[in-house]
């Protein structure tokens, strides 16, 4: 690969579709608003934006060019501004390949490469053959020692000879229904969904809201308010639920001497690969609905940009038990283990945990009853939220030794962070006046995360414990002596 | 609180930061008095209530001179750190106390910084990054800050060629 080469020409339509893709929310709201009031000229502006999109798809397409030079790949690109974009290869933190609709069609993949540092933009390559991609992830990830990683053959990414260092991990169908079952981000859903019905005032107005409760006789206002609410609620959940089908449909985790390859999706298939030297730390998340069932998801956390993207951290499992993730970790990710030695916030501290939830009931509940004569009645709400900060008081625990340090914390769901020693960037002490006089002090370690850091805390342990695990992060020894007992 | 004033890191910043802070906490005070201003513009137009400007003017001055008077030798007091071959350990606050500990070969880069106030009394800051942050021991004489700087990096490089 010594010559510059253009993408597929599919490359200027992929293009289109991920601008129409970004922007779907605005066009649904233009569909519903624009055709209905403006007749054709909305058509002309649509069909317009949509001729543009693909003219400039077609430019950039031109323009853009890449090569591998000896370990770096260079990529040429811009229509007015011209860049030229140099990544080396040992800046390289993860290697996304993506086989989108569009792509499947073609025998295409998408190719994204993502580099430590930042205030860059990742590099994309939105079209290319596999057996391109194949030879370019090959030649990224260097001359591994184990020859697993080849993958030039036109079928498919997955290993040809199985070696014994390679291992792999399925997600099962009926462990699948079960993680969208529980996946519980339908809150998140829900309010995309409330922000755009509050953009539809064409929608939701008072006539058809009176049209609607002529309709349903014998509801009242609160009823048809409830009935709404349980409505959106439930499409949101049902949004949930497929999304999580198709995310995860056929998920798959292998991993060899270097790195871990995911390949997860149904109609858009996602080769992610997570090279071993770039883990940052490792987050086991379990979300209020799978607790119960001793259920969560596990991340693996890789530095590196990714402003445009929100979710910074990688999904390595999407549904595990947590009983399974020793044998996971033994298997998969034998840097990360369970440490001995545990220290738990003292029994002074319990009341400051118990009362954390509810200082905001505490300011806010006045207000409302001095406006609403019954208000004095979410005085209710204290009970769970006392009860809640008590879950967070037993769930606080931090777990160390010599190499990891494992830490355990509440905030809603329960998490479990483990990180290498070497990979803590920075370890804080915080203690505010309260806190002083109980001689409790809060212990917060910050790992690198897409641009950024990621903050894993536990509040109010005691000063002493937490000036132990202060000094830990820079301690040369190899074994934590502590006076804990451990187990 | 005895053990923690036993532990702390054994340097101070330079006492010249108190009267840089002074004259910066001076200015940067003023920004309160907008506040009022606002309030005595909108009474002038008969929008509001003459004591709304008149309270918060007092509020505006009292943050005013807490922000030069009292802020700058309470910061200095607290304000120490220390550079060894293992990292670097800050400890700071006013009411609640931070301590920060970078461990010396996870900083990425060091610089220093100057602004003009900074300047007129000699003094720089060093701002240390990491992978995942970026952390400022402030107000040390440009001296210090210059042999800081150099330190730190020579001792990035001493671990990262262990390694």
């Amino acid at each position: 690969m010594s010559e510059f080469r253009r993408q597929h020409p599919v490359a200027a339509i992929a293009q289109l579709l991920a601008v129409l893709k970004q922007n779907i929310v605005t066009i649904i709201i233009l569909f519903f608003v624009g055709s209905r009031n403006s007749g054709d000229y909305f058509w002309y502006f649509f069909g317009f934006g949509i001729l543009s999109a693909l003219v400039i798809g077609f430019f950039s397409w031109m323009r853009f060019t890449y090569r591998v030079e000896g370990d770096e790949l260079q990529i040429n690109k811009g229509i007015f501004v011209r860049k030229k974009l140099y990544l080396t290869k040992d800046r390289i933190q993860v290697i996304d390949i993506t086989e989108g609709l569009l792509q499947r069609a073609f025998g295409l993949v998408k190719v994204e490469i993502k580099s430590a540092g930042s205030g860059t933009e990742s590099a994309t390559i939105s079209a290319i053959t596999r057996r391109e991609a194949g030879e370019l992830r090959k030649i990224l990830r260097g001359e591994s020692v184990s020859v697993n990683t080849d993958i030039s053959s036109e079928e498919s990414f997955e290993t040809q000879e199985p070696e014994e260092n390679t291992k792999s991990w399925r997600l099962s169908s009926k462990d699948l229904v079960l993680a969208a079952f529980t996946s519980g981000n339908f809150g998140l859903i829900a309010s995309i969904l409330g922000a755009i019905s509050g953009q539809m005032e064409e929608f939701i107005n008072e006539e058809n809201l009176n049209y609607l409760a002529e309709k349903l006789p014998g509801y009242a206002d609160s009823t048809l308010i409830l009935w709404v609410a349980l409505f959106i609620f439930i499409i949101s959940y049902i949004i949930s639920f497929i999304g999580v089908i198709f995310t995860y449909a056929d998920f798959k985790l292998e991993r060899n001497d270097k790195e871990m390859v995911i390949t997860s999706g149904l109609l858009e298939r996602k080769h992610t690969t997570v090279p071993y030297n770039r883990i940052q730390a490792v987050r086991f998340v379990e979300g209020v609905f799978r607790q119960p069932f001793g259920y969560g998801m596990l991340y693996v956390e890789s530095a590196g940009f990714e402003q445009q993207n929100k979710e910074k951290s990688i999904v390595l499992l999407p549904f595990v038990s947590k009983k399974m993730l020793q044998d996971f970790f033994k298997d998969f990710l034998p840097n990360y283990h369970e440490p001995k030695a545990v220290i738990t916030p003292p029994e002074r501290s319990a009341l400051r945990y118990i009362r954390r939830p509810a200082y905001l009931l505490f300011l806010a509940i006045p207000i409302i009853w001095f406006f609403w004569e019954p208000g004095w009645m979410l005085f209710s709400l204290l009970i769970p939220a006392f009860s809640f900060g008590w879950l967070r008081f037993n769930d606080a625990r931090l777990n160390i030794d010599g190499r990891v340090m494992k830490l355990q914390y509440r905030v809603l769901a329960r998490t479990t962070a483990f990180i290498q020693k070497n990979r803590a960037q920075v370890t804080q002490l915080t203690i505010n006046p309260f806190q002083r006089r109980k001689k409790l002090a809060t212990i917060q370690l910050t790992a690198a995360s897409g641009a950024g850091g990621i903050n894993f805390s536990i509040s109010d342990l005691d000063y002493d414990d937490a000036m132990s695990v202060y000094k830990w992060s820079v301690e040369n020894k190899n074994e934590y002596h502590s006076e804990f007992p451990s187990g | 609180m005895d053990n923690l004033i036993h532990s702390v890191p054994d340097k101070r910043i330079d006492k010249n930061a108190i009267k840089a802070w002074r004259i910066s906490g001076f200015l940067f005070g003023l920004l309160f008095y907008l506040v009022p201003a606002i309030g005595f513009f909108v009474y002038m137009e008969g929008g509001a209530d003459y004591w709304f400007a008149v309270i918060s003017g007092w509020v505006a001055l009292f943050f005013h001179l807490t922000a030069f008077i009292v802020v700058p030798g309470v910061r200095w007091r607290r304000w120490h750190y220390n550079v060894t071959e293992m990292g670097v350990d800050m400890y700071r606050g006013m009411f609640i106390i931070k301590r920060t500990m970078i461990p010396i070969n996870r900083i990425q880069h060091v610089d220093t910084k100057q602004g003009p106030v900074y300047r007129k009394f000699g003094l720089s800051s060093i701002r240390l990054s990491t992978a995942a942050t970026t952390h400022e021991i402030p107000a040390l004489d440009d001296g210090t800050a210059n042999h800081l700087r150099d330190l730190i990096s020579t001792l990035v490089r001493q671990v990262k060629e262990d390694v």
